[in-house]
Formats: structure tokens, sequence, C-alpha cells
């Protein structure tokens, strides 16, 4: 399949890249999360401190594009570790890869404020877990800061 | 009756010769090709091939359908590709739950029931085509037929069923503007978000809102904040993150 | 409860600040603030402060609570847990049957003291498939959800622009992201924010 070739370099290569943190639940629980699976690493789960990466394969990417958004973003497999940090406030958490997404080119160039501070663009969607370590899980959206963990 | 029967391979030969030439010649479906179920099923390297296998399959049986003499064989041979998609959509409605089915051009929904009823009416039509004698096919019927078929493709939808839906919420207004009340919470939650305030103080937050109340055009948002609290007076009025205001307070959680 | 508003009302509008001081608690920063709630969970492991399930039974001050992986939590509400279901709630509001998940401090004896509680929460994306009288037919993950404007709650968040009560801009086949409150053992959410990036 042909795929599109990101940005090159990959920005989270050069150091942390900035982007909107979301959460998202899996493992078959409740809800609309009861047909969501245990996503494409096949571990995921809302309880556990795990996360969505838009670049975990090609087939991953064909799906994510963040590159539709200008961003590009390095190739990282199930477990991969990444530290992500709320802008507002400076909490973080380390969390793992454990699915595919969020879909980056869907929002491209929504952004995130908090205070003057801004993040563009979906990078990283966190498990509920994750996500209320650093942020109310009623906030949804969160600008953020993403490092190798 | 006869007519009926003799309608079936007219309506199956612009289907199957439709999803076959899709399948052969359209770069979009082949490009998705690895996003559908055919892909779990044979797995991804070979799903372009099989795609492009059962494209030739159905352009020659809807060739073999028009194309005189007809016979029985040429309407067993659409029954047993339309029950084979029929099987092909209940695996991967098992199997792959969130692919497409890839069956007439690239979207990327998984199979539903309307993917099951047009399959269900192929096979149907696929049988009652097996009967089929030297009798003259009704027009008519063959529209009717198609344009069901055309109805059950959700491959279809952007063209017809989208604008249709835009146009109807455009002359209704189903989410017309609401009467000016009282502002939303999450209103002055996405303010109180923005403001430098919430953002000096967010990592003290250890709970999400404990208690709000609204007083003198203010609206005061209280969360936990450790052992303190921390009250947040958010303007009702206006859209100014900076006059947000914000104390720490020794107090005790509320009884 | 009057006399207490009016302390936090004075306190905020009297002496409030339009931010916290750094030192304001006895710190240089939020690195000092995390320092304090040390990292003891395993990256990819489940966090022992965090819960998730259906409310089973609801007895005093305690929830008893099955997680999706069929692990029983009893979570207890204390003074100042806050409550979550399509907005702040008091303690009444959580149902049996309902789905939550809830962040505190686990005790030794496996409870989990809650510091906050949402119930029934969801976070999903869909495209729109349908518009009809105050809901919106969202398409996710091939199925659909019914999503009901909740008159004087629900708001929209349209790319830059401040959130409005008026959610008539969203269009049919458009891509969004809805907050809400899922109805439970139904495919209906209430909706608190729409977040719609174009």
């Amino acid at each position: 399949m042909a795929r599109s070739k990101s940005p090159d370099p990959p920005a989270d290569l050069l150091g942390p890249v900035t982007g909107e943190v979301s959460w998202f639940c899996c493992g078959t629980a409740w809800g609309p999360c009861s047909s969501t699976g245990k996503g494409a690493c096949g571990t995921c789960n809302s309880g556990s401190l795990q996360h969505a990466w838009p670049n975990t394969s090609d087939a991953c990417w064909s799906i994510t594009r963040p590159d539709r958004c200008g961003v590009g973003l390095s190739r990282r497999t199930c477990g991969f570790r990444h530290r992500t940090t709320a802008l507002c406030g400076g909490a973080s958490v380390v969390t793992t890869i454990a699915d595919c997404g969020p879909q980056t080119d869907l929002f491209c160039g929504e952004r995130s404020c908090c205070g003057a501070t801004c993040a563009d663009n979906r990078l990283i969607d966190l498990t509920p877990a994750a996500f209320s370590r650093i942020a109310s899980l009623s906030a949804g959206l969160r600008p953020c800061e993403i490092a190798t963990g | 009756m006869h007519g009926i029967a003799a309608s079936q391979p007219y309506v199956l030969a612009f289907f199957l010769g439709w999803a076959g030439l899709l399948k052969l010649f359209s770069r979009r479906t082949r490009a998705q090709a690895g996003q559908t179920a055919l892909a779990r099923l044979v797995g991804a390297a070979r799903a372009v091939p099989a795609l492009v296998a059962v494209g030739l399959v159905e352009v020659a049986v809807a060739a073999a359908l028009v194309l005189p003499p007809y016979s029985a064989a040429e309407g067993a041979a659409a029954a047993v590709l339309a029950a084979g998609f029929l099987a092909y959509l209940g695996y991967a409605h098992v199997a792959a739950p969130t692919s497409s089915c890839g069956c007439l051009g690239a979207h990327s929904r998984p199979a539903d029931r309307r993917g099951f009823g047009r399959a269900g009416l192929l096979l149907a039509a696929g049988l009652l085509s097996m009967t089929a004698g030297p009798h003259p096919p009704v027009a008519a019927l063959v529209v009717v037929e198609v344009v069901i078929l055309l109805a059950l493709s959700a491959e279809l939808d952007r063209y017809w069923l989208t604008p249709s839906r835009r146009f109807l919420v455009r002359m209704r207004g189903p989410l017309s503007v609401p009467p000016p009340g009282d502002v939303p919470l999450e209103t002055s939650l996405r303010l109180l978000y923005l403001s430098p305030a919430y953002c000096s103080a967010s990592s003290r937050l250890s709970s999400d809102i404990r208690e709000t109340w609204d007083e003198d055009g203010t609206r005061f948002v209280v969360y936990g904040a450790g052992a303190r609290t921390a009250v947040f007076a958010v303007p009702l009025t206006g859209d100014d993150p900076s006059a947000v205001r914000v104390a720490l307070v020794e107090e005790p959680a509320p009884a | 409860m009057t006399s207490r508003r009016d302390l936090l009302k004075s306190a905020v509008l009297g002496g409030g600040a339009t931010v916290v001081a750094a030192t304001a608690l006895g710190s240089l920063g939020p690195e000092a603030a995390f320092a304090e709630t040390a990292y003891d969970a395993e990256p990819g492991a489940p966090d022992p402060d965090f819960a998730e399930g259906r409310i089973r039974t609801i007895k005093d001050d305690t929830l008893l609570v099955l997680g999706s992986n069929m692990v029983f939590h009893t979570i207890r509400i204390v003074n100042g847990t806050s409550l979550w279901k399509l907005g702040p709630v008091p303690f009444e509001a959580a149902k049996p049957g309902d789905g939550l998940y809830a962040r505190g401090v686990r005790m030794p004896d496996g409870m989990l003291a809650a510091e906050s509680v949402w119930l029934n929460i969801v976070n999903i994306k869909g495209h729109i498939k349908n518009i009809t009288d105050g809901k919106l037919h969202l398409d996710h993950h091939g199925k659909e959800v019914l999503c009901h404007v909740v008159p004087g709650k629900s708001v929209a968040i349209q790319a830059q622009a401040p959130p409005t009560a008026d959610l008539s801009m969203l269009k049919v086949s458009q891509h969004v992201q809805i907050l809400g409150a899922w109805r439970p053992d139904t495919n209906e959410v209430d909706i608190a924010t729409v977040f719609s990036p174009h």
C-alpha cells in the first residue's frame, strides 16, 4: 500500500512535542465501550496507565494520518513509553502504547489552550486512568507535551 | 411470475458488473483493501489480489448473465456468489466487526443490517433467476430492484442520504437556538480552563468540581486541593479568561 | 451552608488572585507538588488509585463496584469527594447500574477513598449520521449512539469559538467528539460538550 511520507524528520525525534490530549475507553467495559475491545495491541484497559499513539504501524498511520496536519511522528510500537505532561499545571504521567489513535487528521488544526499556552492537533489519547492523573475526565481535552518516557 | 424470474438476471448483472468493475478499476477501492474484512480473511498482503479475483468473477458472471443464451447455470453461479457474500459478511461481522466489507467501493463503515439485506436480496434474486425461462423481463421491476439495492448500499450514502439529511436539517432546524436562560456550567468551565487562574492552581487540584453556585453575576466553582479548598470566581458574562479569580482556602471539606 | 459559601466567596472576591503564587502553599511550584505524590504505578499496569466498573450496590457511603475485568472495588465516598453525572451532583445521584471511573487513594484494606467519581462519563468520537429533534445520531465504530441535547447543560465548542448552547451549527457527516453521560443499559448519551474541529 502506498504510504505518504510524514514530514521529515518526525517532530518527536527532536524533542518533546506539544499537542492535544484526550481520553478513550478500552477493554470490554460498560456503555459505548462495550464493543471497543482491547485495542490494537490486545492489552488495552481503561484502568491501566496506557495510551493510543497515531503511528504504531503502516495500517495505523493510514487511518490516523497526522502528516495531513503537518505533523510527523515516529513509528513506535506496543509497549513503548511516553510521558504526557499537562501544559496546564505540569502534572505528568508515563504510559505505554496499547492502541492506535487518535484520528489526528479528522481534527486537523484544532487548538486547546491553558492560559496563554496553546497546543494544536490531537496527538495522543490516554486511558481514563492515565488522563485522570493529569486532568479531570470531565475536561475531555487538554493541551499537553509528549516526550519519551 | 415468469416475468419476475426473467428480470433477475438483469438486476444481478447490473449489480455484479458494477461491483466487479469497481474492484478492478477503482484505485481508491484497492488502496483501502487492507482495511477490509477481506484482509483479515486472506491476510493483508493478499487482500488486493483477492479483491481483483473476486472482481473478475463478478464481471464474468455479470457478462454471462446478460449475454444470450441464458441458462439456469448462470443464475446458479450468481446465487452461489450471493451466498458467498452473505457468508463473508457473517464472517466479517464476527471476526472483524470494525472493518468495512469492501463490497462496493471504498468506505470505512463496517457491515451492518443494510449490507446483510442487500446480500440477502441478491441471493433471492439469484435463486429466482435459476427458474427464469425464455420470457421478457419486466423493466419497471428491474428498475425498482436496482433502486432498492442502491438504497441498501451504505457506500453510496454520501451521494444521496447525507445530502438529503443535511437538507432536511437545514429546513427543519432540529437543534434550533434555545431560549436565552441560565449560562450552562460547561460554558463557565471552558472559560475557567483557559484562565491563568486555573492554570496556576490546577496542579493543586485533587478532585473534580465539588460544588458550584451563582451569585451577583459570578459563578463560584469549588474544587478540592489536597487538605485545602480551591474556589474560583468566573464571571457569568464576558469571555475574558483573565477575569477569573482564584483563592486557596484553609477550610474543612463540605459536610 | 450559606456561611460556608460566604466564607469562600469573600476569600475569592476579597483576597483572591488571578493566579496562585508558586509559594502560596509553601512550595516552589508544580514540580515540588508532584514530588509529594510519588509515582507508584508501573506504566502499562493497572493504576492502584483508580477504579472502573459498574455500581452493584450502595450501602451508606460505600459503593460496591464490579470492574469490567471482574474485580470488585469498594469505593468510599468521603467528605469532599466530587461526583460528576453530566455535571457536579450529590451522592444521592449515584444509582446501582451506573458505570463509573473513580480516582482516590487506595487504603491498606483495599478500599479506595475517592477524591473524584465520574458516573457514566463517556468521551466518544464519531460521525454525525443524522440530526433529529434535539438528538444527534452518532456513528461510533459502526454503531449508532443516540446523543441527546440537554437544554441548559449541553454546549458545543467549534474550532476556536467560545462554547455555545446553540448547537445548530452541527452538520450531518461532520466528525465530532462528544463528552457526556451514558444512560445505563442503552445506546443513549446525554451531551455535556460537543467538540467540533471545523
